[in-house]
């Protein structure tokens, strides 16, 4: 038996050059599911009209079968039959005729179609309502008096009146309260079980999606950039589109900031050559600019990237390092390995002496491990002189804890952030000089003669550190390595700063490593947290998770030790109160601020 | 900057500046050719300012230009024992592992060396030639600046600006050129001030010991004739004959010395004078 649905190179271009869909290929069998996301624009609508027929040559190219059925170049008469028979749509907004009542409106294609008289019809309208969760007695109303939740779930039954093999919902839940969002979506896969109909959903609702279909396709300007199981390509995304899509969404528990995919969707009238994404990939290199990249399979699904999706930008493996104190050998790291994907944020955390300044200065080349590797974008990070070698070093940059040691007190603020640009050696010398200014104003500081004259003494520690990240831009760097950025900052410029550092990460498609003590900061900036202890790694997972359910007795101590404010409420009640009382000190032994980490 | 109200330091430099002046100018200001011969043993008069040696040379002519070889001589020997020296101290400090062991084993062997009699051997087997008496001091005092500008580049290394200029990507050269150097700058020219003076003395010393060429003029040449004349002082002769070309000696290392220790509290951070 052929599939239900098969769409072949599917393309649609309107007025000529508008490329909607650029060769979209896909199967779906009866009774299947399949979510369709990605962001607007990316031609999801589109294609919804093309499975219904709605689009056709010359605007539309290569094939759309439907139970064996060409759509692209049918005569409409055809068409026509098949709609609503075979195929529904539900489109995006209501398409409702406002000068008759919603359940005329409904019955219409059961009287038309299938030949109902009028009280049969009436009562098919009733059943397909309660199926659909609308109250049957709204059916008597005219659109505009019905809610827009009602609508939708009016144009479903609508979508549903001649049990079509296929049912395609555009945005079925878009613009719904969350709780009528929960319950008609679980309606909606609830009848596809019973009746056996196909369905494309299409959604930029992810967790909507989730629970509508165990098939996702991903689609990036008009193009699938990943397709496989829903739980895989959502829980674990291998694409950086489907990446970033997953992290952009916001989730109750989410604990940092809404991070946003880098860049905006091509304009659908040039669209990039080569691989579409290129332009916001994180990860992209030359080869994504020049050749398109194909659907391959990797594991269970397809992925459309050069290097088969996500890589890693930063592997340490097994890390070891000893200081001679005093005559005694402290061991600052005893084995640690970090992982970190291109454009990911990292935190890592731990208390003072747990090896985080040693992990932060040997994972971006400062210092030399004991034991074990550092890998950044496939290459070896090591200390050696050679050119080569220095080309990977400035992949990863420090931006180090303290801005007075950073920065040369013999040089101005020009020359500070000229030399990582003059170091890369590209541009004239106007490119340079505009470089220089671009960064300054990239982290709100003025490029104004008087600044770029100044020397570090003259200037303020938020100053500087703002500086030293300009400085750490400057160099070009796929990696970022931030080693308690802030500690010499008062609250409004940590603020400032972290706000400066996350956009520039983002927009420049950056990975973090973000070292601090304060896990309230640092869960404001990355996705996923690593617990230093001891030298060693004692918990790892989404920032989430560890700053709300810490697994490991030093995260517990963290977080219960992060700053708040709420205590300062009780104790304005208890000074409003009875005079001292005996309070003691906080439940955790060492609560507040440990200090600058002492961590070599 | 306040080298300049430095009493000792202005000192120096107008001691420096006047002996460089002089062998630079001395064409000018000589009365006569150094070698020409006139009449022996004259005291000093109109005509000869000084007087003249025993076989009748100008000793105040001879004093200037024995100004003149004094400078080559020790301004060439501290350049090659300074680019040396910098070179490979900084190299070694910055490459490290076994070519800072190497370099530095390297190092104490050339301290260790006994200075004198190799000056000697060098002298007599390569023959007392200027170039040769550069080359062999140069390469004695090496060692001693390439140790101090290492030290001080070990420290300057464990800088963050250093270690960021590194994470820019920047060579050897680039770290060394732009922000060793400058760093070290005071030291260098310190050491570089010091090695002159003591340069000036070990050329003096090696003439006096009549290893140097015979026919070049040189102010340790001029007190080793002088202390060879037999009963030189039995006879006045010793007052403008041996104490001119002594006097220029100390007056030419004092200069030195005292620039280089005006300078001290500049290269050394740790040396500050406490204000007056």
């Amino acid at each position: 038996m052929t599939a239900l649905l098969e769409v072949r190179d599917l393309a649609v271009r309107y007025g000529g050059e508008v490329a909607a869909l650029r060769g979209l290929s896909f199967t779906l069998e009866r009774g299947e599911a399949l979510a369709v996301v990605g962001e607007s624009g990316s031609g999801k609508s589109t294609l919804a009209l093309g499975l219904a027929g709605l689009v056709q040559p010359p605007e539309a190219s290569g094939s759309v079968r439907l139970a064996s059925e060409e759509l692209l170049g049918a005569p409409p008469e055809r068409l026509r039959r098949l709609r609503w028979s075979t195929v529904a749509l539900a489109l995006q907004g209501a398409p409702f005729n406002p000068v008759t009542t919603v359940g005329a409106q409904i019955a219409e294609p059961l009287r038309v179609r299938a030949g109902a008289g009028r009280a049969e019809a009436a009562a098919r309208s009733r059943e397909l309502a309660g199926a659909v969760l609308l109250d049957p007695d709204l059916l008597d109303r005219y659109p505009h008096e019905l809610s827009g939740g009602e609508r939708r779930r009016a144009s479903l039954a609508m979508a549903l009146a001649l049990d079509p093999l296929l049912v395609v919902l555009d945005e079925p839940t878009a613009g719904l309260d969350p709780e009528t969002r929960g319950e008609l979506v679980a309606r909606i896969a609830a009848l596809a079980r019973q009746r056996g109909f196909a369905l494309v959903a299409i959604s930029h609702d992810l967790p909507d999606v989730a629970a509508l279909a165990p098939r996702t396709l991903v689609l990036y300007a008009g193009e699938a950039m990943e397709a496989g199981p829903t739980a895989a390509v959502l829980g674990h995304p291998a694409h950086p589109y489907t990446w970033g899509l997953v992290n952009a969404f916001p989730v109750m528990s989410t604990t940092k900031d809404l991070r946003p995919i880098r860049g905006r969707p091509p304009d659908p009238r040039s669209v990039p050559g080569g691989c579409p994404f290129t332009p916001r990939c994180t990860q992209a290199e030359e080869v994504c600019r020049d050749e398109h990249a194909d659907l391959r399979p990797v594991g269970a699904r397809l992925v459309a990237c050069h290097f088969g999706g996500l890589r890693d930008l930063l592997v340490a493996r097994d890390l070891e390092r000893s200081f001679t104190r005093g005559g005694a050998a402290v061991r600052a790291l005893a084995g640690v390995s970090l992982t970190v994907r291109h454009g990911e944020a990292v935190g890592v955390v731990g208390r003072s002496g747990s090896g985080k300044s040693t992990l932060a200065r040997i994972i971006s080349g400062h210092l030399a491990p004991d034991a074990g590797s550092v890998e950044v974008a496939g290459q070896p990070l090591g200390p050696s002189w050679r050119a080569a070698a220095g080309r990977v070093r400035r992949q990863a940059q420090l931006v180090m804890q303290d801005p007075w040691d950073a920065l040369s007190p013999r040089l101005r603020v020009e020359a500070l952030l000229a030399e990582p640009v003059d170091l890369l050696g590209e541009g004239s010398a106007e490119d340079r000089h505009r470089a220089v200014a671009d960064a300054l104003d990239a982290v709100g500081l003025p490029a104004t003669g008087p600044f770029l004259g100044a020397r570090v003494h003259e200037l303020s520690g938020g100053q500087l550190q703002r500086i030293v990240l300009a400085r750490a831009l400057l160099a070009r760097p796929r990696l970022l390595v931030a080693d308690e950025p802030t500690s010499m900052l008062d609250a409004s410029e940590q603020a400032r700063l972290l706000v400066v550092l996350r956009d520039e990460q983002v927009g420049r498609g950056l990975g973090l490593v973000y070292v601090s003590h304060d896990l309230a900061a640092v869960r404001k900036v990355v996705d996923r947290i690593v617990v230093l202890e001891g030298g060693r790694v004692v918990e790892d997972g989404p920032s989430r998770r560890v700053a709300t359910a810490p697994r490991s007795p030093a995260a517990r101590r963290l977080v219960a030790a992060a700053a708040t404010l709420e205590g300062l409420e009780d104790l304005e009640d208890l000074e409003a109160g009875t005079g001292p009382t005996t309070a003691g000190p906080p439940a955790t032994g060492w609560a507040g601020s440990p200090g600058p980490s002492g961590a070599p | 900057m306040r080298v300049r109200a430095d009493p000792v330091v202005v000192a120096g430099a107008v001691l420096t500046l006047a002996l460089v002046a002089t062998a630079a100018l001395a064409p000018a200001i000589a009365p006569y050719d150094p070698r020409a011969l006139g009449p022996p043993l004259a005291p000093p008069s109109g005509a000869h300012l000084l007087g003249t040696n025993d076989i009748g040379q100008d000793i105040a002519s001879q004093v200037v230009w024995g100004a003149r070889s004094a400078v080559t001589v020790s301004l060439g020997a501290a350049l090659v024992a300074v680019v040396l020296g910098v070179a490979v101290g900084l190299g070694s400090a910055l490459v490290g592992g076994a070519a800072d062991t190497v370099a530095m084993r390297v190092l104490d062997v050339f301290l260790a060396v006994p200075q004198l009699p190799l000056l000697v051997l060098v002298a007599a087997l390569a023959g007392p030639r200027q170039a040769n008496l550069v080359v062999v001091i140069g390469l004695l005092r090496w060692p001693d600046i390439a140790r101090q500008v290492r030290s001080q580049a070990r420290s300057l290394r464990q800088r963050g600006w250093v270690s960021a200029a590194r994470g820019f990507g920047g060579g050897l050269g680039h770290v060394a050129r732009h922000h060793l150097l400058p760093a070290l700058g005071p030291v260098v020219v310190t050491l570089a001030v010091t090695t002159v003076a003591q340069t000036l003395l070990v050329e003096a010393g090696l003439a006096f010991l009549g290893l140097a060429d015979p026919t070049a003029v040189s102010w340790g040449l001029m007190v080793n004739r002088a202390l060879r004349f037999p009963g030189i002082f039995f006879i006045d002769a010793w007052r403008w004959w041996l104490l001119p070309p002594g006097l220029a000696i100390s007056l030419g290392v004092l200069g030195f010395m005292l620039l280089g220790v005006g300078l001290e509290p500049y290269a050394n951070p740790r040396w500050r004078r406490r204000s007056p």
